[in-house]
């Protein structure tokens, strides 16, 4: 190539990307200013939230919008922390939303790897009625849940508000899709080498479905915490609470002072908060594999 | 005693019979190679054997004692799979030592004998590493030290190859038949590629939709094969045949249907008149210039060793492999004749072989051979 034409393509080149740099692409403007306007209206109820926990009570009833407290005060937040049982609602709540996870997760995994993998009488109306179990809300069956637990004697007990929210069929479901994906080979490799089924589980299907179980994990996880409808119905008393039922009790007790009912929710809140900042990964996968499957 | 003997075993989904009864054994420390193309029962055979698959009828024997209904792991095989099927989660020391653990052997037993069969393959240097980590070759190795670890009596390999490059194929094979000459155990092979049969196998068991063709020694299947189909399958490129009919008169001959007449070197015991399908192999045919068959040259191709002619003779195909590069061209007509090999002889209806021209094919000095049509 002579320089003359060098030169000129490296002019030509140079234009191509000044061309480039400079076009706006009025559709891809238009949907990220969309997104961005539905970003802050999903945050503005989180901010909002957050800054009237840390204002004193009379600024927040002062009338007018203000966005940036005048005065820092935690005052709001160290009167829950100390008036009201928010820390034995907390125990109750991880005790019961870590048991819902760990046994939905077990036996989910049981029923799906025998869904998927054993073939036994009535495996197929089985999986029928697992699906058509989506039919059915969960709110609609919640008194009989009430009325099964009470005969049970567990109202007011761990065990009675973890009993009901095993149901949890969307995860045998994934589950089921996921190991009827497994290439046959890696079961019939690990039959030869000598594996029976609990063994071919643990030890081979179970390892390669890790980051489904984390996801799935830990959107059980979150819905047990956030569960309100059946710990609130099956827990009478304050010191078998959970800590969104509790929250209730904090204006029932003082009257309506906003600022330490936004702490009180802000406060059950926080391990959500974080759970989310931490796994945003997995949280969006099982979303994605739930998806379309979840009622 | 026969390390792995089939018999009469038989296949069916309800009233469908897939396979109907196959009887072969193997003896021990032979290598033997199922070959067929795509469906003909080859894979569910091997399956059946190693217990992944169930069977309806007869009775499958290894090392004497019957194990159709013995679970997988207690029939003392190992098996190499298509995919590999290694572990993804586990490490090449985990995947080769995994049967091994699960048996509850002894830690220190384990790690001499994953030792043992890294060093045999290999392998001692990619112990630590997880398969998605290596190569399709090193894979395929590992396959095989898992099938190793274990010291089964019988090995089945379930087309180990077909996943590796043609080169590297080529490589593994020489590589698997060395390692089978070093550890003499019983291998049973499954492949839908003739080469890897012919090149591989101490016995070939030939198959089509769930029945057997052929079972036989590699050369002894491909200068005497039982029915057109397994003339056709083995060898490459593949045999010619003509249709004819058997000539009436004092020299034995087939009357081509193409034109020309074919005297036969054998004195079959053929009424005049009946419809045969005359086999001759590409190499076995060369120009001659008073050669019986004429044929239009089409297509050239060299292959540097040899060059293989894609002609056509009275509407026929007709491919001709010669040593020679020699100068052809499309369009030519070449005088052909068969020289330095046997001329096939099947019935032109049931596509079973007729003769066994013994004058001019080498004899074997296994007695052990069993063909069921030859």
């Amino acid at each position: 190539m002579t320089g003359a034409t060098a030169t000129q393509a490296a002019r030509l080149l140079a234009a191509a990307a000044r061309r480039r740099r400079l076009r706006v692409d009025p559709m891809g403007a238009a949907l990220t200013a969309l997104t961005l306007v539905a970003a802050l209206a999903f945050f503005f109820p989180l901010y909002w939230a957050l800054v009237t926990t840390v204002k004193p009570e009379v600024e927040v009833v002062r009338p007018g919008l203000r966005l940036w407290p005048e005065t820092f005060t935690l005052e709001a937040c160290a009167f829950v922390l100390t008036n009201s049982r928010i820390l034995v609602w907390y125990l109750n709540s991880v005790v019961t939303s870590v048991a819902v996870t760990l046994l939905v997760i077990l036996s989910s995994l049981l029923a799906g790897y025998a869904l998927s993998q054993i073939a036994f009488p009535g495996r197929r109306l089985l999986y029928g009625m697992i699906l058509a179990s989506f039919i059915v809300p969960i709110s609609a069956l919640i008194v009989n849940h009430f009325l099964l637990v009470h005969r049970l004697g567990l109202l007011d007990s761990w065990a009675g508000i973890v009993l009901p929210q095993l149901i949890h069929p969307v995860v045998i479901i994934v589950y089921k899709q996921f190991f009827d994906a497994i290439p046959k080979e890696y079961r019939e490799a690990a039959v030869v080498d000598g594996a029976g089924h609990f063994q071919l589980l643990f030890r081979i299907f179970l390892p390669m479905t890790t980051s489904v179980t984390a996801a799935l994990a830990i959107i059980t996880l979150i819905s047990a915490w956030n569960n309100f409808l059946w710990p609130f119905l099956a827990q009478n008393s304050q010191e078998m609470m959970n800590v969104t039922v509790g929250i209730t009790q904090v204006r029932e007790a003082y009257g309506i002072r906003y600022a330490r009912e936004t702490a009180s929710a802000v406060i059950a809140g926080l391990p959500m908060v974080m759970l989310n900042l931490v796994f945003q990964r997995q949280i969006t996968r099982a979303i994605v594999l739930s998806g379309g499957i979840k009622a | 005693m026969p390390q792995v003997e089939f018999e009469k075993v038989g296949k069916s989904f309800g009233a469908l019979a897939v396979m109907r009864e196959l009887s072969f054994r193997i003896e021990d420390g032979e290598f033997a190679v199922l070959v067929g193309p795509s469906g003909c029962g080859k894979s569910t055979l091997l399956r059946m054997l190693a217990g992944l698959e169930e069977i309806t009828a007869g009775e499958i024997r290894i090392a004497g004692r019957a194990v159709n209904d013995l679970p997988a792991k207690d029939r003392d095989i190992a098996m190499v799979f298509q995919s590999y099927a290694l572990y993804p989660h586990m490490r090449v020391v985990e995947n080769m030592g995994f049967s091994l653990r699960l048996r509850r052997a002894p830690k220190a037993a384990i790690a001499e004998r994953v030792g043992a069969a890294a060093r045999t393959l290999g392998l001692d240097r990619l112990l630590e590493r997880y398969p998605r980590e290596l190569s399709g070759g090193q894979r395929q190795r590992v396959a095989m030290g898992r099938a190793l670890v274990r010291s089964p009596s019988v090995f089945l390999f379930d087309e180990p190859l077909s996943n590796l490059d043609a080169k590297l194929r080529v490589q593994m094979r020489t590589e698997l038949r060395h390692l089978h000459q070093k550890l003499g155990a019983t291998t049973i092979y499954v492949t839908h590629d003739q080469v890897e049969a012919m090149t591989m196998a101490d016995r070939i068991v030939m198959m089509r939709d769930g029945a057997i063709e052929q079972v036989g020694r590699p050369l002894e299947i491909y200068d005497r094969p039982a029915n057109h189909f397994v003339a056709g399958f083995i060898g490459s490129p593949a045999m010619n045949v003509l249709p004819g009919r058997i000539r009436a008169g004092a020299d034995p001959a087939v009357a081509l249907d193409g034109g020309g007449v074919l005297p036969l070197g054998h004195v079959p015991s053929l009424a005049p008149g009946r419809a045969v399908a005359v086999g001759i192999r590409p190499e076995h045919l060369r120009p001659d210039p008073d050669g019986p068959l004429l044929a239009e040259v089409e297509v050239i191709e060299p292959t540097g060793a040899e060059t293989d002619l894609s002609c056509r003779c009275g509407g026929q195909p007709l491919m001709v492999a010669l040593r020679d590069r020699g100068s052809y061209r499309p369009g030519q007509t070449l005088r052909l004749a068969p020289h330095a090999g046997p001329v096939h002889l099947f019935d032109a209806e049931t596509s079973a072989r007729l003769t066994h021209p013994e004058s001019m094919i080498q004899e074997y000095d296994d007695d052990r051979h069993e063909t069921r049509n030859g």
